[in-house]
């Protein structure tokens, strides 16, 4: 009986459903108390039925739609357009750092500079760019494209400098050219790293969007935030909207992962590994394969010591 | 080594069947307690009919129509200030109450209100700020996302206290009217037009606002549209308007005396270019004239297409563009108005002061402000002509 | 530099040269953005800038007027400032404890404890913005003085923001160990305890960092957001908000500047501290 249960919990879907079991019991405890002690709970803390039921409430709310439409529409609009941002971040962010390890003289002038961006608030750019392109929505792409800019640089930089001397060393024994050495051994080890860039930054550049929704109306998920909090229209729209939007946030990070998954090549290596030798040893595993060479190391660890 | 893992799992299964009792205990005292729920899910219904009864008698009530344990407005005042307990939103809303408070020798502090009224709903804030059109009847109407105050709660007018400031215009550059005063006079004779039209028939109005893309639910749209016409239609005196949108000099000086008396700026030269203005500085109601003296509506505009940056979402509280929009009004007189929407802290002074759009809607002391940071507008009509701040308060907190 | 064996038998040209002396390096290090800082205030207060970035001065006030409006509200802006950072501060430090205890939970029994990691890393993908006004309304109970709860409800907003990012890095500090430093471990007979404490905490240690220089901005920036939505009125970004709805600009970019010093001055410590402890470890 135990053995199943420790087999159960050996799969990390399993703890991950406890941890949000524990956390719906919480909340609930939570939702009862405030719905014993106050008088509009579903202000506070409405039970999670509640907030599930108004997702398959016919009732109108505004606009003739109902309250997960609103949802829905305003979040595409909000989705298009911090993907539309993230791309452009993403893109320029990659260049900058390419130009950065290109030229170290660059480096040292923008990266301070690349610091003080992060630092600026988002809220203090918003009118500013409004000023500036005069449209609200190429605004609001601009200021995802400036969030998601900061991280991809940084890692991706990160990930040009993790290229170790003896590559460096073997390219040159080949007589390769600079743009094959880039090409063949610079970029694509500092793919996981850019991933991992793009993978802070896809939920920075939603919550970017829905913030500088709020601050500037004309439809959006963070308007209609914004609009039900003000209790212009069902609140359970606000509580679709905090879930959704974090949904939304964690599935980018995930997309994040898998779009690597399906293009680097390392990832391939680790699933081909992982599908063909479950019990090659741990240390012919390739360099780049980390995460998953720790993973088994520690559970080997663990398995041997018991 | 294992027994000690064994030990844990145990444990933690144990934590688990406890709490999965106490979910259980949860779920039975949940179900008790969500009946007071599901009883107003069941009469949601209901209440679109009951709604427009609480409507009528919530516009009808004034806030002398207290009862009578309860005490007057000053002693009021008197007592959510001491406690602490005022609220406003700030950001340029609060210089009618500041008037208020100093009217009464009172500190000039007040909470800062959020989005919501929750904080009055829980008495956090015993007299909170509320819009004629749009709080208060959330306090008091009982439909999908109200409070259903109803008879519970009265109010202190602003207008009543003689600190009332001028809301809604209409605005533009000065290099704009002088450039295009006749497309300045079209844009004003249909969209007064517009306003005299949604006023005589607030639910059509609302309607109208509603289909262009509404971001309020229709109850409140409607009970919206009904207070926001009381607004144009009557003076800060209470007497009915004649001309509806005509500047009148006596609140705007009214307005701009609050203004210069509350309004602090950080930027010590646009303080002291705040203080100077007058309000021949700020107003022009030479093209309001010269639109309504025409009569047969036609312009020779300079400019055919015109854009007018509202305030917030599209809502009632716009309702007379919107229904000069839908019912041809500014096709009548040669123009092709884009009606676009504000919210947040869009800022509509900026948006017309670098040329975004050509019109703008804002309040007079906003506008007046952002003249002394060095913007150049003018305003060329008030539409709303009475404050629609209000301070609600429920019967319940001020008994004598 | 690498690029430099490539050609060793050639003149070395002066741009080689200046590449290879550490001197003339970390001058650069210094000198370099100060020229580009300088050529952009040249370029801001010539209005070059104004006329790329096709605005005005009105929006993008000359550095001249930000300057003397900073200079005559530092009182209000130190208060403003104080405020704001005290949330940064304690909402940073609570949650950073908080997330590394989770950490701890998780690398010593990661059976239940990895689950716990995912959800931790979702509260990090919700907008503060849908956060901060929830707080508000969760703390209310909390007390009766209007300035103490809402700052209660700021700081809990930090919290999980910097609780999501430190338990994320931490964790990978405990269990990415160097390869066979567990087996020298397990040849050594070690407790538990004692892998734990000699092996797994030093080693989080330049993770601890590595969250940090994310959480020290962001929860600053968490703490300015948070206090567009709070119950009482104080702190640079009420001040930045208040001022932009106002159409004060200059005044607005006083304020915009005073976060920026803020943030430049966490990092700037968190620098030093960094070296201080990475040097006795490592």
């Amino acid at each position: 009986m135990v053995k199943k249960v420790n087999k159960i919990f050996d799969h990390k879907w399993a703890s991950t459903l406890l941890w949000i079991i524990a956390i719906i019991i919480v909340w609930e405890i939570a939702a009862c108390i405030v719905a014993a002690t106050k008088r509009t709970p579903e202000n506070i803390l409405p039970h999670l039925y509640q907030i599930v039921a108004a997702i398959f409430s016919p009732k109108e709310v505004s606009s003739g739609m109902t309250a997960i439409m609103i949802v829905l529409t305003s979040a595409r609009a909000t989705i298009l357009r911090s993907l539309l941002g993230f791309l452009l971040g993403i893109a320029a962010g990659f260049l900058l750092a390419l130009i950065m390890k290109m030229s170290g003289l660059l480096e040292k002038m923008l990266f301070p500079y690349l610091m003080l961006i992060q630092l600026i608030p988002v809220l203090g750019l918003a009118p500013i760019v409004l000023s500036i392109t005069g449209d609200i929505n190429k605004s609001r792409i601009i200021i995802a494209a400036i969030l998601s800019f900061y991280p991809v640089a940084t890692n991706t930089l990160a990930g040009f400098k993790s290229v170790s001397r003896d590559k460096y060393d073997l390219m040159y024994t080949y007589a390769a050219k600079k743009r094959t050495i880039y090409t063949k051994v610079l970029i694509p080890s500092a793919i996981p790293y850019f991933f991992t860039g793009t993978k802070i930054a896809a939920p920075m550049a939603i919550t970017a969007s829905i913030l500088v929704d709020t601050l500037q109306g004309d439809g959006g998920l963070g308007c209609m935030l914004s609009q039900s909090l003000k209790h212009a229209m069902s609140i359970y729209v606000f509580w679709l909207i905090v879930f959704f939007s974090a949904f939304i946030g964690i599935l980018s990070t995930h997309l994040m992962s898998w779009i690597e998954a399906l293009i680097s090549p390392e990832k391939r290596v680790i699933r081909k590994a992982k599908r063909e030798d479950r019990k090659m040893k741990a240390a012919k595993a390739p360099e780049a394969a980390k995460d998953y060479v720790y993973d088994r190391r520690a559970r080997m660890c663990s398995k041997r010591r018991s | 080594m294992k027994k000690r893992t064994v030990k844990m799992i145990n444990a933690v299964l144990a934590a688990t069947m406890g709490l999965t009792l106490m979910a259980a205990g949860c779920g039975s005292s949940s179900g008790s307690s969500s009946t007071g729920s599901t009883a107003a899910d069941t009469t949601a219904p209901e209440t679109s009919a009951a709604t427009e009864g609480t409507t009528s008698t919530a516009s009808g009530e004034e806030s002398s129509g207290a009862p009578g344990d309860v005490m007057s407005s000053e002693e009021i005042i008197r007592k959510a200030s001491g406690e602490g307990k005022i609220s406003n939103w700030g950001i340029g809303n609060q210089y009618e109450i500041l008037a208020l408070l100093a009217k009464y020798d009172l500190p000039l502090e007040y909470l800062s209100e959020d989005f919501t009224m929750d904080a009055f709903d829980d008495d956090t804030s015993t007299l909170a700020s509320a819009m004629t059109y749009n709080e208060l009847g959330l306090v008091k109407n009982s439909y999908d996302g109200a409070y259903g105050y109803g008879d519970t709660v009265g109010y202190i007018d602003m207008n009543d206290e003689g600190v009332a400031m001028l809301e809604d215009n209409i605005f533009c550059t000065k290099e704009f009217a002088a450039q295009n005063p006749e497309t300045v006079k079209a844009f004003l004779y249909a969209s007064i037009k517009g306003w005299q039209y949604a006023v005589e028939h607030p639910d059509e109005a609302a309607q109208i606002v509603y289909e262009a893309g509404s971001s309020v639910s229709q109850d409140h749209q409607k009970y919206m549209a009904s207070e926001v016409a009381k607004l144009v239609e009557t003076d800060m005196n209470g007497n009915t308007v004649t001309d509806i949108g005509k500047i009148d000099d006596a609140a705007m000086k009214q307005t701009l005396d609050i203004a210069q008396q509350y309004v602090t700026l950080d930027d010590s030269s646009a303080q002291e270019a705040f203080a100077a203005l007058t309000v021949d500085d700020i107003c022009d109601s030479s093209l309001y004239d010269a639109a309504m003296a025409s009569t047969d509506g036609k312009f020779n505009v300079e400019k055919n297409e015109v854009s007018i940056q509202l305030k917030w979402l599209p809502q009632a509280q716009f309702m007379g563009y919107y229904v000069a929009d839908a019912k041809g009004y500014y096709d009548e007189v040669g123009l092709k108005v884009n009606i676009v929407s504000g919210g947040g802290d869009i800022s509509e002074t900026t948006a017309v002061n670098n040329g975004t759009v050509d019109f703008g809607v804002t309040w007079p002391t906003n506008m007046a402000v952002a003249n002394a940071g060095g913007m150049n507008l003018v305003e060329v009509a008030q539409i709303f002509q009475r404050s629609g701040m209000t301070l609600v308060y429920k019967y319940d907190n001020f008994r004598k | 530099m690498a690029q430099t064996t490539q050609k060793i038998k050639r003149p070395k040209t002066l741009y080689q040269r200046f590449k290879e002396n550490s001197k003339a390096q970390s001058a650069a290090t210094i000198v370099m953005p100060v020229l580009l800082g300088v050529v952009i205030v040249i370029l801001w207060q010539s209005q070059a800038l104004h006329h790329l970035l096709r605005t005005n001065t009105f929006t993008l006030p000359l550095l001249t007027r930000i300057g003397e409006i900073f200079g005559e509200n530092l009182d209000k802006i130190w208060d403003n400032s104080v405020a704001t950072m005290t949330v940064a501060f304690v909402g940073l430090l609570i949650g950073s404890l908080l997330g590394y205890g989770v950490a701890i939970f998780a690398a010593l029994c990661p059976r239940v404890g990895k689950g716990g990691l995912t959800v931790i890393g979702a509260f990090a993908s919700i907008p503060v913005v849908a956060l901060a006004p929830v707080m508000n309304n969760w703390t209310k109970d909390v007390s009766d003085v209007a300035s103490v709860r809402s700052m209660v409800a700021k700081i809990l907003v930090v919290m999980l923001i910097a609780a999501a990012n430190m338990c994320l890095n931490a964790y990978r500090g405990l269990t990415e160990l160097k390869p066979y430093a567990m087996d020298l471990m397990d040849t050594y007979a070690a407790k538990k305890r004692t892998v734990f404490v000699k092996l797994q905490l030093p080693n989080s240690v330049p993770y601890i960092f590595t969250a940090l220089k994310v959480s020290v901005p962001s929860s600053i920036i968490t703490a300015i957001v948070s206090e567009y939505f709070a119950e009482y009125i104080i702190g640079v970004g009420r001040q930045i908000r208040e001022n932009i709805v106002l159409a004060q600009y200059p005044t607005a970019w006083a304020y915009i500047a005073a976060a920026c010093l803020l943030g430049v001055a966490a990092y700037v410590v968190l620098m030093i501290a960094q070296s201080i402890l990475l040097r006795r470890y490592h």
